[in-house]
């Protein structure tokens, strides 16, 4: 049995059903006809990040391309953009899933802001490249905001996988 | 502890696919293919259409818990709004309803005189009302897409104008929807008619935010407060539909054109309602198909038809 590593409590095995839901759910938050903000995080890439370092082997690259495909169409994109950066950010995930997991919460999120930057920057060449016009400097707020808010996704994610294996009636989880 | 509580599995040490870097070199390649035909070709429209059709339903839902929030906010405040927005519309009813009154004269007049100069009637252009189902939260372009598509006979290229003016341009069609670009997106171009001085002209897009003439001499006649009206010689656009207003003129020393930036009349945030054109060529006559001439003409012929 392997223990988690960074964490004082065996966790329970992931199930599939709940991981596939949070991603359809992050996409549909990144659907919401909020307008055109620039510094909008970009939920979806958080969650894919987060399933990417915690369940390399259920969520790959492949799923992230294709949920970058989604988010091109929905946004009526170049088709690949999304996917391309997408498709970064989940491998610079997954060659740092084992080393992430040591550290602290705080501390994962300054190691994951890089990738979050990097991703932001793909997006920007491309449709620099293709055509499209520079958002403003507020864009630089978007990758902060994610990474701010990797802590916060990671408690609420894992916290189905925190519960007692066993039915305790003195417990409220 | 029952069983099942933990992953037992052993994590495969032999069946484990391709590397990572592998996995990430061929879906790179895929999405720059993607890129690549999708500005290039049109070959990934079928794809698109078929991913559109996938997320129509949960775009239509998604629009439903925002349009109740702002519509609840409305609900508290909306009397003095309301009412507001009445005194506003009669005002505007009341400065129309002379110019209507005699639009109905001037149409049966100028039916008149195009008969006795034995003109082609004008063309009447076609429209269907569309809903704006949501604006492309991509912030690198302006778009909008509205509810009508394929399906009601929307084609590319189609003008789309609101009450105000022109909004924008269809610039994709999905079976149920379609994509319209707007004209302050940095990709969008309209030809344009200065109505003070009767001058032809291109308006662009810029930077998503306003527009802007380009390709004016430095001393051309243009004021700022002129108001630019499509032209009509794209054989798209009907003439005479407002476009913009010049908002600021800078006649810049180091270049031989001016700096021309142009307000829309059109309202890009905040609009519900559009009203879907149909390109004008679709009803202009059909081209004389071209006599066989002799070799000598034929260059010539050539460079007229572009």
């Amino acid at each position: 049995m392997i223990m988690p590593r960074g964490s004082d409590q065996l966790l329970l095995p992931v199930n599939p059903l709940f991981l596939w839901f949070s991603l359809v759910v992050a996409l549909l938050f990144n659907m919401l006809p909020l307008g055109r903000i620039a510094a909008m995080p970009d939920l979806l890439a958080v969650v894919l990040v987060f399933w990417n370092v915690h369940q390399p082997r259920r969520v790959g690259i492949g799923a992230a391309f294709f949920f970058g495909l989604l988010m091109d169409v929905h946004q009526g994109a170049v088709l690949g953009q999304h996917a391309q950066a997408y498709t970064l950010l989940s491998f610079l995930a997954i060659t740092m899933h084992r080393r992430l997991l040591w550290f602290s919460l705080a501390e994962q999120a300054l190691q994951i802001l890089p990738v979050f930057i990097v991703a932001h920057a793909v997006s920007l060449v491309v449709r620099l490249l293709s055509s499209g016009s520079f958002p403003g400097w507020t864009m630089l707020l978007a990758p902060l905001l994610e990474a701010l808010l990797w802590p916060a996704l990671s408690w609420l994610l894992l916290a189905p996988q925190r519960r007692a294996p066993d039915r305790d009636e003195n417990r409220p989880l | 502890m029952p069983l099942g509580t933990l992953d037992r599995r052993p994590p495969p040490l032999f069946h484990q696919g391709p590397s990572a870097l592998t996995r990430l070199m061929v879906f790179s390649a895929v999405a720059l293919f993607l890129m690549a035909a999708d500005t290039r070709f049109a070959v990934t429209r079928p794809l698109r259409s078929a991913l559109s059709i996938l997320l129509l339903p949960l775009e239509r839902a998604l629009e439903m818990p925002v349009q109740a929030l702002h519509s609840s906010g409305e609900y508290v405040g909306g009397l003095r709004q309301a009412q507001a927005d009445l005194a506003k519309s009669q005002a505007l009813l009341t400065a129309q309803s002379a110019k209507a009154a005699r639009v109905d004269t001037l149409i049966a007049e100028n039916n008149r005189l195009r008969t006795l100069l034995d003109l082609r009637p004008a063309l009447v252009v076609k429209s269907q009302a569309a809903e704006v189902l949501y604006e492309a939260s991509d912030p690198f372009s302006r778009k909008i897409f509205i509810d009508r598509g394929l399906s009601q006979g929307v084609v590319p290229g189609s003008p789309v104008i609101d009450e105000a003016g022109v909004l924008g341009q269809v610039t994709r069609v999905y079976p149920l929807s379609s994509e319209v670009t707007l004209l302050i997106d940095k990709e969008a171009a309209i030809p344009v008619l200065n109505t003070r001085t009767h001058q032809r002209s291109a308006a662009f897009g810029a930077d998503g935010t306003a527009m802007e003439l380009r390709f004016m001499a430095g001393n051309a006649d243009v004021k700022v407060g002129d108001v630019l009206q499509t032209s009509g010689v794209d054989g798209i656009y009907p003439p005479g539909l407002d476009v913009a207003r010049v908002a600021k003129v800078d006649p810049r020393a180091d270049s031989s054109f001016a700096r021309i930036a142009l307000a829309p009349t059109a309202s890009a945030d905040g609009v519900r309602h559009v009203l879907v054109l149909e390109p004008m060529a679709m009803q202009l006559p059909p081209r004389p198909a071209p006599e066989p001439e002799p070799a000598k003409g034929q260059k010539a012929n050539k460079g007229a038809k572009k």
